[in-house]
């Protein structure tokens, strides 16, 4: 019997009109020329929370964030959350709403995480209203969507695997 | 973290240095001595956010996206009380379709705002968690119901927002873009469910164990001559108070304490208040919609509510009113020929004020002809129930003194919480003196 690909998600999160905080949504608009077509690729604003409902109906998911500064624009970060959650380090900077640390530990404490998350998370340099992408931001973001790319072909491998 | 101070038994100091499940950052300093509770300050340490200062210098069309990034939460709150300030300075009374897209939004505000915080940070308290993580382990399906609550509130949001958080499709005079009835029929089905989700949210959260506890608040809150209030009315209370908006600086102050960087405010000569959803319901249950005022007296309540405890409950009714209305507004919607009433700056003083999930908002600006902003002043819900949080804190505590620290601890968070306090919006403000010497 032939099993259906693994459902898998790509989770593009941030601002466009902030600068930096735009580099998801980059690696999104690169990765929609390099994935196959029955890989859904979504852009989120913020509200983790709202995703979670989303996330249910995938096996996996790969989200893509801008991280704040730390001396290396352009610096990637990659997370592999299928055993663990984010490091506590990287929980959410907002005051207001649950970010997405918080998310995954729901999902999961409610049974309805992908089984497989990874997160990318790429260092900006410049987050002002109505900026550019830097242009270190920008190279980062062409690596990124090449390494999701490859990341969803192990996947639908690994997920082939243990479908069968 | 929770700290614990080791002090002789007739002196003890119970603190939280962190206080989880709120919108910000700030921290409790509880001292009792002798068996008696002598001081409970609710400290707030979030830096100054200098909105006031920076809007400075502005224009008016700037305004709303400005202010929108005071809260995530309740960004609507800050956007209408400046677009009514701004219409109130130019003589512009925004009317009919886009009046009733204005309420939409404000449902939208309201249901997400409420969801969030009577599932997901409130709820865990009455039930014995942590957080909402370790509740959805046992409570999954409550948990989901409000996760889908909340989601039909971001719907709002972004459909007239634009989107859900830091809308940014408020404008003076109205929106710069408006719906078609096509794009409002799927926000009616899913408001459909989500009124059922909130009826059954009222009567799980009415059977929470809620402490005897009841205090004679002097509730502040918008009053409208035929509405739950969200954009408009005057401002009442229960003591008599019956005001214009725009006399808010003559029976209200704001004053600094050295252990919070918002202001205190106070009713002038008679000291705190409360504003939020138990003074809304309480100023104004005769506006609530039938199927809101039997949910109450289903859950126990009367006309009024003075146990803060109860205030979950009376946010969950606030979800189906909101519900309600939405539904309401939709089935009456034709789109408006324009998106925006005109609107021609000139030099003068205006005034807004409407309700944020967690309390009554309230704007003064003062602009030039050109629309600029000379100055601006704005006076968050939270900055308001300060005083009468920390007031609550002591009398909570009294009976409690024979407590454990962890118990008193414990129960001083849960009455922090009661008011759903958003720490980051109070702290607008930052008092600079210069000494010429």
């Amino acid at each position: 019997m032939r099993l259906p690909p693994p459902r898998v998600l790509v989770i593009a999160l941030g601002n466009p009109d902030r600068g930096d905080d735009g580099v998801g949504l980059v690696v999104a608009q690169c990765l929609r020329e390099l994935l196959p077509s029955d890989v859904q690729i979504i852009s989120a604003s913020g509200d983790a929370l709202s995703l979670i409902p989303t996330w249910a109906d995938f096996d996996a998911i790969i989200c893509i964030d801008a991280a704040a500064p730390a001396n290396a624009p352009g610096r990637i970060h990659r997370f592999d959350l299928t055993a663990a959650g984010l490091p506590s380090k990287l929980a959410v900077a907002s005051s207001h709403a649950l970010g997405l640390a918080e998310a995954i530990a729901l999902a999961r404490a409610l049974q309805e995480a992908p089984r497989q998350i990874i997160v990318y998370a790429v260092e900006g340099a410049c987050f002002a209203a109505g900026a550019p992408i830097t242009a270190d931001v920008t190279a980062a973001a062409v690596d990124v969507a090449r390494r999701v790319a490859a990341d969803v072909d192990w996947l639908r491998q690994e997920q082939a695997t243990v479908n069968v | 973290m929770p700290t614990e101070t080791t002090a002789p038994p007739e002196k003890r100091t119970i603190r939280v240095d962190n206080l989880a499940r709120v919108e910000g950052e700030g921290a409790l300093d509880l001292t009792i001595s002798g068996g008696r509770v002598i001081a409970a300050h609710l400290n707030i340490f979030e830096p100054a956010r200098l909105f006031e200062a920076f809007l400075r210098g502005r224009g008016y069309m700037e305004t709303p996206d400005i202010v929108a990034r005071i809260c995530g939460i309740c960004p609507i709150a800050y956007q209408m009380s400046a677009v009514h300030a701004i219409e109130n300075a130019f003589g512009v009374t925004v009317g009919g379709q886009l009046r009733a897209l204005r309420r939409l939004i404000y449902c939208g505000e309201w249901i997400e705002s409420h969801a969030l915080h009577v599932v997901m940070l409130h709820a865990p308290d009455f039930l014995g968690y942590p957080d909402a993580i370790a509740m959805a382990r046992d409570h999954g399906d409550r948990v989901r119901e409000g996760l889908a609550l909340k989601k039909t509130g971001n719907e709002i949001l972004r459909c007239l927002g634009g989107r859900e958080i830091h809308p940014v499709n408020v404008r003076p005079g109205g929106f710069y873009r408006i719906p078609q009835r096509a794009e409002l029929a799927p926000i009616a089905e899913s408001l459909k469910a989500a009124r059922d989700r909130a009826i059954a949210l009222v009567r799980w959260v009415a059977d929470f164990p809620f402490p005897d506890f009841e205090r004679d608040y002097e509730f502040v809150a918008l009053r409208h001559p035929h509405e739950y209030p969200f954009n408009e009315g005057r401002i009442v209370s229960n003591r008599g108070i019956d005001i214009d908006i725009a006399q808010y600086e003559s029976e209200f102050e704001e004053r600094q304490v050295a252990h919070s960087t918002a202001l205190h405010s106070l009713i002038k000569r008679r000291g705190a208040y409360l504003c939020g959803p138990l003074a809304r319901y309480a100023l104004n249950f005769d506006r609530l919609p039938a199927v809101a005022r039997e949910l109450a007296a289903e859950a126990g309540l009367g006309p009024a509510c003075k146990n803060p405890f109860r205030s979950i409950v009376v946010r969950a009714i606030e979800i189906v009113f909101a519900c309600e209305e939405a539904l309401r507004i939709i089935a009456a919607y034709e789109p408006p020929d324009a998106s925006a009433a005109p609107i021609e700056p000139r030099a003068r003083i205006g005034f807004g004020s409407t309700e944020a999930p967690r309390g009554m908002c309230w704007h003064r600006y003062a602009f030039a002809a050109d629309g600029t902003i000379k100055a601006a002043r704005i006076v968050p819900p939270t900055a308001q129930n300060q005083p009468s949080i920390e007031a609550d804190l002591m009398a909570v505590t009294i009976p409690l003194v024979a407590e454990s620290d962890e118990f008193i601890r414990s129960r001083c968070e849960q009455s922090i919480r009661n008011h759903d306090p958003c720490i980051s919006c109070s702290t607008h403000f930052l008092n600079l003196s210069v000494h010429r010497i």
